[in-house]
Parts: structure tokens; sequence; C-alpha cells
């Protein structure tokens, strides 16, 4: 027998099953195999950053793997993952961002915008601005400067320039 | 993930049919976030010798022997091209491994020229030196850095690591062949004759601190590495990385292959010197 209760209960549960799911999506990764014998090379060893973001098992399907060099017109590429590892996490193209929906929301939970801080992605809405010849990508009113952390792409919070 | 999914499905189903109250399901598996967030344990890890489970190691001479001849030959190649499929596994927080693949081009020509194209599924790089600088862009994000370059492609990867925190690829190419890389071997055996992609190699095993590591030789004339396979052993999940190499010892190219000429909309960006994560920078 149904009750209000249960119906309740029901449907907030219903409410919070997405967004459960895309947390405990998130698998960090403690580290890499080394890749060489000659240096056992720090390059291997995880930074600490955080790596928030990402879970989606089905919102966008819009996948484009076939990246030209020619510089092709769908930048979305968008793979199923469900693991937040190091990768090139934004191909937007100058205004910004490119992920899923869902993936959104969980990044402006929990993304920290502490001065300072790094993170392999970018939350939703960013532009790509330039100020005195530096990049930025203004995401609201955090500003993120982007930077090579070893081969990888890494976004720092930074003071907003203007 | 997926057993978590279902936990979440049956236990909505149990609150919408009403058997029992959701209140005592709600201690269904926790996010194995905890365990992992520490990172960073590697260098850590006590140092056991190689030897210590099974008394002495062996070494075999004639297997150090074929090594050093094998880093001889690399050392006194001019120019060489490679194609190299790898594959590297990343252990996720809970101790799972994932693999990922990844092709590389490379071109080197010595003392100090290399440009190296890595793509896989995840990320797509493109390095390049000319003897005076070295950039490396991320082609599809089209964000690049550039740094001063060191005189010799040894010292190249030096800097890249030490300073910048950043691999070569194929980075033990540029290694083999000096005596500290023959030092640190504990353990080396011959396995035998292997066939990679037709060529008949001889199969190596070196053990050393923190890997387990093979090495197929070519035999015959060309000593060439054509396989490589690196066991991490400093964690207990113990992820491996492979790199199958195909060798072009006559390649053709064009000079200005090792030099990075930005596109017009490129941005350029710092690589941070390490440790990363560097302090909060201000502009102005």
């Amino acid at each position: 027998m149904w009750t209000w209760r249960r119906l309740v209960t029901c449907v907030a549960m219903l409410a919070v099953l997405p967004l459960a799911i895309s947390v405990w999506a998130q698998r960090g990764s403690r580290g890499a195999a080394r890749s060489s014998v000659s240096r056992s090379s720090s390059a291997n060893v995880n930074r600490n950053v955080s790596r928030d973001v990402n879970a989606n098992r089905s919102v966008n399907r819009d996948v484009d793997r076939n990246v030209n060099a020619n510089r092709s017109v769908n930048r979305n590429i968008d793979v199923d993952r469900d693991i937040d590892v190091d990768v090139d996490r934004r191909y937007g193209v100058g205004n910004g961002c490119c992920y899923h929906p869902v993936a959104r929301t969980a990044a402006a939970v929990t993304t920290a915008a502490v001065i300072g801080s790094m993170v392999y992605s970018l939350p939703s809405s960013c532009s790509e601005v330039s100020v005195d010849g530096v990049t930025y990508q203004q995401c609201g009113s955090t500003w993120y400067q982007p930077q090579f952390s070893g081969s990888s792409v890494t976004y720092i919070v930074v003071n907003p320039p203007r | 993930m997926k057993l978590q999914a279902v936990a979440l499905v049956a236990l909505l189903v149990v609150a919408c049919n009403g058997h029992g109250s959701p209140q005592e399901n709600e201690t269904a598996p926790a996010p194995s976030q905890a365990a992992g967030t520490a990172g960073v344990a590697e260098p850590s890890v006590p140092a056991a010798p190689a030897s210590a489970a099974s008394g002495a190691a062996e070494r075999d001479a004639s297997a150090i022997a074929a090594l050093d001849r094998m880093g001889t030959y690399l050392r006194g190649l001019t120019t060489f091209q490679i194609r190299g499929e790898t594959s590297r596994d990343e252990v996720l927080d809970d101790g799972q491994s994932v693999e990922f693949g990844a092709v590389v081009d490379m071109i080197v020509q010595r003392p100090n020229r290399i440009r190296a194209e890595v793509t896989s599924d995840r990320k797509q790089r493109l390095y390049f030196g000319d003897g005076k600088t070295f950039s490396v862009w991320a082609r599809r994000m089209n964000y690049y850095a550039t740094i001063p370059a060191p005189p010799t492609l040894r010292e190249l990867a030096d800097t890249l690591a030490d300073k910048y925190d950043l691999e070569l690829p194929l980075v033990d190419l540029f290694y083999w062949g000096e005596r500290k890389s023959l030092d640190e071997i504990r353990g080396a055996s011959d396995i035998g004759p292997s066939q990679i992609d037709g060529v008949t190699c001889e199969h190596y095993a070196f053990r050393q601190e923190g890997a387990d590591w093979q090495v197929w030789i070519q035999q015959g004339d060309y000593p060439l590495p054509r396989k490589l396979v690196i066991r991490t052993t400093t964690d207990d999940a113990r992820p491996q990385y492979t790199a199958t190499l195909a060798w072009n010892l006559a390649p053709s190219y064009d000079d200005t292959a090792f030099t990075f000429v930005p596109p017009k909309d490129a941005k350029r960006i710092t690589l941070v010197e390490a440790p990363a994560p560097a302090p909060a920078t201000t502009p102005h």
C-alpha cells in the first residue's frame, strides 16, 4: 500500500539518485605505471590536484574521436568516462566550455575556488580572456590561468587580473 | 560503481514498495574515496632489495652485456624515427588498474633535435626540440609552452624531468648505454629467443629498485630494443607499461620538423616548474 510518506520518500530518492551516482562515479587515480627504467621519474607520482567533475554515463553522446589537425568544426569530444584522471578536458572554442550538464553541476558543487588551487578541468560557462598577453579562463567570478604541469594542462585559480 | 548504482536502485525499490524503512538501508557502501586520496605514497615505500626474497638475485653477465651493447649501439645512431605503441596502467584510488594506450611518433637527430607526437584517447601532445628551444603543444586545446633547451637531448631529458616534471616519450632511449643504468640492475636473466613483429629478438628480464622490466633486443647486427615492459613494484597493484617499437634508421624529414611555429590562434602558457602546484600568481 502506498502512503504519502512512502511516496514522498520515493520521489525524494529519485531526485537524489542522479546526484549520488555522479558523486560516486568520481574515481581519482593514485598513480600510473612508470614509463622508464632510467629515471624513477616523479612524473609518475600523482600530483595533488582536485579531481572534480565527471560522472555522466548517458547524458551527452556526442562523440567525435576523429579530431582533425585542420581544426574540425566539431570540437565536442565527450567520451563516456567515469574516471577522472589526467586528461584534456577542455576543447572549447574560444568561449570555453564544453562538458556535460551533470558534470557541470558536480563541478559547481565541488570546485573550491581557493586562490592557488589547481584543477584539471573547468566548471561551466567559462570564457577565454586575454589580459596583457596572458591567457585566462573566466568562469563567473573565478579566474583560472591555464598552465602545463608536466605534459598536463591544469588550471590554477588566480586573483582577477582586472 | 555499478554495484553502487545497483544498490541505489534496490534502495529505491525498497522505498517505493514500502518494505522496511529506507533508513536502515542507508549504510549502503560509501564511496571508497578516503583510502586512496592520500596519494603520493610512492616515495615512502621502503626500498627492499630485489634479492631479499630469494637469496642473491641472478645477475647474468651476458644479459648485462647485451643491454650494454644495445645502449652503445643506440648512442651511435645519429638519426632515427620510431613509431611506438604504448599501454600504461593507471591505478585508481581503490587499487583497480585500468589501461590506456597511446601512439608515439618520434624523430630524433642527435645531438639536440627531437620531434615527438603522442596521441592517446585522452591527450594529444607534440614536443619540439630544435637545439635552442623546447616546446610542448597541446594541439586540441591549442596551448603551448616554450623553454630554452640545453645542448643535448640527454640534458634536455634531465631538465624536463627534474625541473618541469615532464618525461619525454620513450626517454630510456636517451639514457641507455650509460654506466649508471647498468649499475642499478640487481637481477638480469636471458629468457630466450622471441619474435616481435616478425623480427627475431632475444628476450631479457631485469630487476632494479622499484621496477621489474623486460626488453626484447633484435638479434644480429642491429641490436635495437623492439619491445619494453616495465612493471612498477612500488605500488601494490603493480601497474605495467608496455611499448612496442618500430624503427626507421633512415628517416626522411625536413629540418623545420623540429621547430615549433605556433598557429596564429595558439595561446602561450607557462610550463610550471616542479614542484607543482605553484603558489598563486597575481599578474598585477
